[in-house]
């Protein structure tokens, strides 16, 4: 029987799984959009997955979560931060990937990768979500406008008018001032995406500006963003396919990591051929029955 | 089969030291003194900023230290009431908490109205309702404009009638070749300048008391004071050794020795049982944490609301705050300069080499050298929301520490007192992820 290894993001805004197969072959890649660090959100994200790649819980033999709820998953081996995951899924997507630009809901990464693929520097949004996904949604709802849709819309700009506050809440008051003061939607949705972009720079500046760049997180699906960003940065971004989901894929990899050092160690197997049962089998104890989410996950 | 786990959580703290509760019984008495010093016939001053309590010592006041009286709120959970009194009579939270806590409470202790007393005096034992009110206020913040304003809100607060004594720290310029740390001309004129300040200020103590200043008294405070300070460089310099037996936070709390409390021979016994304690566990290889696999740097003032709950956080996690700016670049950082028979010129010299009264590239080499000095794997830079005094080079202090020594740096934000600012989860994130990216450079070595 084959084993697996799954990678949870179970992020502020979405949770994304990742399966991987004893190769290395990705089985699955799902996304669950369904509220701040929502319970619901990762259960359809992990049954999506298991969908995906056809095959029962049973067979995912290492799992590592991370995003910000990833100390809540009683299921995981181990939880691993974002900028490591994320740089792992990133320098997976893309080897030569240099700098990692992730924009995720409720914060921004910037992380410089080393020649060997590992995490040299990173920085963050210090001090707020100040341009983060979670401004783009606020703003989405001040202009009245679907979030999958404001970057097309913000594309058909015409003029150029600019938003000074980074503070989501003062941004939207700003946002509509200027629709008061008569300027398009497009206008002012190219403001905010303007803003985000220079909020940005400001961390690229602090880990050092190294080409090729990939974004990643949800964000790098907005393309006014992606377009933003390259002007402000004068460069251009490698969004591969994935890029929403390569923490998951970095969290994945590690899981996958563990998988193969298990199955290093004399003595153990990743996996029975014959039952499926493991070497060592992870048994449920009666005290997880009221404290974790995939303990009710997985009897449901 | 189920792939769930029950994953115990290990719960690991903290080694504390046992010399600490001796540090909370000196501080606790040198409160209530305070709080009876009226009784007992003294003048009260107020005072901010630098340690100028041995000159006050010698000539028999008791003084309040705001910072120190704030810090102490917040570690008792006294400090929200001052603090929302306050932001009712416009004072911004964005403005430093230490002087919204103290200015809160002169404002409150000064109201006769019941509502003001039952705010702050929660069933009659927090420690703002009992700080007597000044006699006299002695304004002396080095690199910090908020000092000054708050020692000149606390003097409207108290009608103006109360004397006021502002002095001038000049600040070190880092850059500058007649400026360099504790020597060039530069220097020592800014040190003969604050000198002459502090000359001043007796004299104004004098005029106050119609006493003539007792300078014998001076030296055998300062005798004391620089003796304790030396003892606790020694100790300090001891937590080189791995496992580090005594952590920063061990040494924050330690500051009142240091910074305000009475100079006498209970100080000097403090640090030499401490360094005592600190030598046994050095004999006996016990760690201040019960595992250390990583060696920081605290940058930042610290959380006084979460001293115990940040030490055992990082414990949790395997890692020693080995040393911090705040607990070693100052409080008498540089004893040996102090002559005790002539000690105006090392006070000087003590008060202005403190980390925020010189300049970025003088910090930055201070911290290398004791980033060196205790092999420190990562920086913790906590930048307090309300101290832009002391957080306003930590984009400097992470680009050029990290980059020179090649260390990975975590920024978050709090605050020293207004506990409002501080977010668990960000904290978690920022400190995990620098925790990984050691782990990632230890395997790039191997």
């Amino acid at each position: 029987m084959t084993a697996y290894a799954m990678g949870i993001d179970f992020g502020s805004t979405t949770a994304k799984v990742v399966i991987l197969d004893e190769s290395g072959e990705m089985a699955a890649s799902a996304i669950s959009q369904k509220g701040a660090v929502s319970d619901e959100g990762v259960r359809m994200a992990l049954a999506d997955a298991l969908q995906q790649a056809g095959i029962e819980q049973s067979a995912i033999r290492k799992v590592v979560s991370t995003g910000y709820g990833r100390r809540m998953l009683d299921i995981a081996d181990r939880s691993i931060t974002e900028i490591t995951c994320h740089a792992r899924g990133a320098v997976a997507l893309v080897p030569q990937a240099r700098v990692v630009l992730d924009i995720g809901g409720q914060d921004s990464k910037v992380i410089a990768i080393d020649a060997n693929g590992l995490v040299a520097r990173y920085a963050m949004n210090d001090r707020c979500a100040a341009g983060t996904g979670k401004f783009l949604e606020v703003l989405a709802r001040a202009v009245n406008i679907e979030l999958e849709r404001m970057g097309s819309v913000a594309l058909e700009a015409t003029e150029t008018v600019g938003i000074t506050s980074m503070c989501a809440t003062f941004a939207e008051t700003e946002v509509i001032s200027l629709l008061a003061e008569g300027h398009s939607r497009p206008v002012v949705l190219a403001a905010v995406h303007q803003a985000i972009a220079n909020r940005t720079v400001g961390l690229v500046g602090r880990v050092g500006k190294r080409d090729p760049m990939v974004m990643t997180g949800g964000v790098s699906h907005n393309i006014a963003a992606v377009h933003y960003l390259e002007k402000a940065l004068a460069t251009s971004l490698i969004v591969p396919p994935g890029a929403q989901t390569a923490g998951a894929l970095g969290a994945a990899l590690f899981a996958l990591d563990d998988l193969r050092a298990e199955a290093a160690e004399p003595g153990k197997r990743i996996a029975d051929e014959d039952d499926g049962v493991l070497a060592e089998p992870l048994e449920c104890k009666p005290a997880c029955e009221k404290k974790g989410l995939f303990a009710k996950l997985f009897r449901s | 089969m189920s792939a769930v786990t029950e994953k115990e959580p290990v719960v690991k703290k903290a080694n504390r030291l046992q010399v600490t509760k001796l540090n909370n019984k000196m501080v606790n008495q040198y409160w209530e003194d305070l709080f009876h010093a009226k009784e007992q016939g003294k003048l009260v001053c107020w005072t901010e900023g630098i340690q100028i309590n041995p000159i006050l010592q010698a000539a028999d006041i008791a003084w309040c230290h705001g910072e120190a009286a704030a810090a102490l709120m917040a570690a008792r959970k006294e400090s929200a009431v001052p603090q929302a009194h306050m932001e009712t009579l416009g004072y911004d939270r964005e403005l430093c908490s230490y002087a919204r806590t103290h200015i809160g409470c002169g404002i409150l202790n000064q109201s006769s109205t019941v509502e003001a007393q039952t705010l702050l005096d929660v069933d009659g034992r927090t420690l703002g309702s009992k700080i007597p009110p000044p006699d006299m206020i002695i304004s002396a913040y080095p690199f910090c404009s908020t000092g000054q304003q708050w020692d000149n809100e606390v003097y409207r607060t108290y009608g103006k009638k109360v004397p006021i004594f502002n002095m001038s720290l000049s600040w070190t310029w880092g850059n500058k070749p007649s400026a360099k740390y504790m020597s060039g001309p530069e220097y020592r004129e800014n040190v003969a300048f604050l000198k002459k300040q502090l000359q001043d200020c007796i004299r104004f103590i004098e005029g106050i008391t119609g006493k003539p200043y007792d300078w014998d008294r001076l030296t055998e405070i300062m005798t004391y004071t620089k003796k304790a300070a030396e003892l606790r460089l020694e100790a300090m310099q001891l937590c080189k050794a791995r496992p580090s037996p005594a952590s920063f936070f061990e040494w924050t709390n330690s500051i009142a020795p240091v910074n305000f409390l009475p100079g006498g021979p209970e100080i000097v016994d403090y640090f030499a049982q401490k360094k005592a304690e600190i030598e046994a566990r050095i004999a006996q290889g016990v760690g201040s944490v019960p595992v250390e696999k990583y060696r920081l740097w605290w940058d930042g003032i610290m959380n006084w609301n979460k001293i115990g709950w940040l030490s055992d956080k990082f414990a949790g996690y395997d890692a020693c705050m080995v040393a911090g700016r705040y607990t070693h670049m100052g409080f008498w950082q540089e004893p040996q300069v102090i002559d005790v028979r002539d000690p105006l010129d090392g006070m000087a010299q003590n008060y202005l080499t403190c980390p925020i009264s010189i300049s970025a590239p003088q910090v930055i080499e201070k911290i290398i050298e004791h980033c060196e000095f205790y092999e420190i794997d990562g920086l913790i830079l906590h930048a307090a929301r309300t101290c832009r005094a002391f957080s306003y080079p930590q984009f400097m202090i992470a680009d050029a520490v990290g980059k020179r020594l090649g260390l990975p740096v975590a920024m978050f934000e709090g605050d020293m007192v207004d506990e409002t600012f501080y977010k668990d989860e960000i904290v978690n994130s920022r400190v995990e992820a620098m925790l990984e990216a050691i782990d990632a450079s230890r395997a790039r070595m191997r």
